[in-house]
């Protein structure tokens, strides 16, 4: 079975200080001098189809694990990982431009690089991504192929070469199912899915491989129907009182007498 | 112009979605001169008589299918709608709203946004507020392409119980043959742990990374168990398994309206804060005075969280012997 997995590296925004956020003329937020980790669904998706190669082994089937993102030279170091962790091939597309908000165009040329390569079996996304929270791209891309979609899964495990048995979330509830392929499956929130580190070793002998780049240019783009229009930053600030003592019980009594008690004790 | 809600109703929850969708459109559709009719899709034909109080429209088409999967409900709504000119597709919050919002709208050849908390009506276009940048950012956006399918943002609207059905236009349809070409071979249904409604709730707990081990976690759930409080966790708590994901606060989990939040061992992303910014009073205890969730709580301790916690405990519990 071949796996592709779609993710894209986001800058950890929770580093930014209030005086960071600022809405440019471009409507964009400067996060250049962020870190840039994965986000946490695309994280997620990466460990789950690793655990998913893990237990296919078990079963005697094989699983060859794909990786591929829409980024700048800045998702370099997560596709070197990838590498190492015996991803077959780890793919970055260069954008011509921002797609942040622009799930369309990066629907389509995923689409589009799966009908021109050996298309996989399964593709795996995470839900959102941290930064954009369109939580479109994978619907838009199983559209696109006209292939089936299982949402915020939480759990994959292998039952054949043409089927996988997937615990997804649904309204009130999960949902397990056993479902053919081709598909696309959305990761939502699984635990202990944390993506798991590569030995020295592995990095060593795997992840020095080079990284296949391809350009935004050899992809052909849709109109976007939505468009941003303004971005507003929220601040959430409530000028915290502080309770001062000299310890937790002295502070813990201030806190009860003062704030919980009359509050709690009204009807 | 036509407008329509689409509703799941193999989904157990329902009325909250209805409810939820009847406020949207009294705040935003109710001055304008449209149309508006439901389609509710069920399973079970012993649901059907209860089906009238869930539509928040003069008007339903009751769709049976055989139970909800994405491919029956679109290969369901092209029966039903292929003919219809409808400019705005309503859909409710969750999984099945977004999922459903997007991938109607392609077929459309429409336009789609998810987890939208505001809409305006303009001339062709509509313009609909949502969250971006790990919900730190309000974005605003035009979509320009009808028909309009946009669902809606957990707790962006407070319910509105869905009166006056008396006069209801009903349409039935049976499509329960569907099939969804085959691709789920079988389906179980795990319906969730119920967590107690938290919208109400007069005191809610919630422990963080903060707490850091497995224990520390049981004991807190423990102490809001003793103060008769609810009680929730983070995101990183919830991946590490540590409660199960049903007591996940935050953007991906429950948006709480609590009258007093507790926010212990809590870094305070901004996906976590908008589950409790609702609560009338946050109180954050933690020992790094610069994280985010004390500039955000109405009062803060500094401190060793599961310190304060046991003393509080302690504290309360006296009282309430004393007072009994």
């Amino acid at each position: 079975m071949k796996i592709l997995v779609c993710f894209k590296a986001a800058p950890n925004v929770e580093m930014l200080l209030d005086e960071d956020w600022v809405v440019d003329k471009k409507l964009l937020i400067d996060t250049s001098f962020v870190r840039n980790d994965l986000s946490a669904h695309d994280e997620s998706a990466l460990e789950m189809a690793l655990q998913l190669s893990d237990a296919s082994r078990d079963l005697g089937m094989h699983v060859e694990l794909n990786a591929l993102t829409v980024d700048g030279p800045g998702a370099t170091p997560i596709l070197k990982t990838l590498s190492a962790l015996r991803f077959a091939t780890a793919v970055r597309i260069e954008p011509g431009a921002d797609f942040l908000f622009q799930p369309t165009a990066v629907a389509s040329i995923i689409s589009q690089y799966i009908r021109l390569h050996a298309p996989p079996d399964v593709v795996l996304f995470g839900s959102q991504s941290d930064i954009g929270e369109n939580a479109k791209t994978p619907l838009l891309t199983a559209e696109m192929l006209g292939w089936l979609c299982i949402t915020r899964a939480t759990r994959i495990v292998p039952t054949d070469e043409e089927h996988m048995t997937v615990t997804h979330q649904v309204d009130d509830g999960h949902a397990r199912e056993t479902v053919r392929v081709p598909c696309v499956i959305s990761v939502g929130d699984a635990p202990c899915t944390y993506l798991r580190k590569p030995t020295l070793r592995d990095r060593l002998s795997y992840g020095k491989k080079p990284i296949a780049v391809l350009a935004e240019e050899d992809f052909q783009l849709p109109e976007e129907t939505e468009t941003l229009m303004d971005l507003e930053i929220l601040r959430h600030e409530r000028d915290a009182a502080i309770i001062a003592g000299e310890s937790p019980a002295a502070k813990a009594k201030v806190l009860y007498e003062d704030y919980l008690k009359p509050l709690l004790s009204r009807p | 112009m036509k407008f329509k809600c689409i509703l799941n109703g193999c989904a157990p929850n329902v009325k909250a979605r209805a409810e939820e969708l009847n406020s949207f459109i009294g705040t935003y559709l109710g001055n304008a001169a449209l149309t508006g009719s439901t389609i509710l899709f069920y399973a079970n034909q012993e649901d059907r008589p209860a089906l009238h109080d869930l539509v928040p429209t003069k008007s339903v088409e009751l769709v049976r299918v055989g139970g909800y999967q994405p491919e029956i409900i679109l290969d369901a709504l092209k029966c039903t709608e292929d003919k219809e000119d409808t400019f705005l597709y309503l859909f409710p919050s969750g999984v099945v709203g977004a999922e459903l919002a997007v991938r109607w709208a392609f077929r459309k050849n429409g336009s789609s946004l998810v987890h939208v908390e505001q809409m305006t009506l303009e001339k062709g276009g509509l313009m609909a507020v949502k969250k971006a940048y790990a919900d730190h950012v309000r974005a605003t956006f035009r979509l320009d392409r009808q028909p309009f399918c946009i669902s809606l943002a957990k707790g962006s609207v407070e319910r509105v119980p869905i009166t006056g059905r008396e006069n209801l236009q009903i349409i039935e349809h049976d499509l329960s043959g569907l099939n969804g070409d085959g691709f789920v071979r079988d389906t179980q249904w795990i319906p969730a742990e119920q967590a107690r409604d938290l919208t109400g709730a007069k005191l809610l707990i919630v422990g963080g990374r903060g707490l850091e081990t497995r224990e520390n976690i049981r004991q807190l759930k423990e102490m809001a168990g003793a103060m008769g409080a609810e009680f929730g966790i983070s995101r990183p708590v919830a991946l590490n398994a540590w409660e199960p994901m049903h007591r996940l606060i935050g953007v991906s989990g429950t948006i709480a309206r609590p009258e007093i939040c507790i926010a212990a061992g809590i870094s305070g992303a901004a996906a976590f804060y908008a589950g409790i910014e609702k609560s009338k009073l946050i109180i954050a205890i933690n020992t790094d005075p610069q994280a985010r969730i004390v500039k955000a709580a109405d009062v803060a301790i500094i401190d060793d969280c599961m310190a304060v916690m046991d003393e509080l405990t302690k504290i309360f519990m006296f009282d309430c012997t004393e007072q009994a």
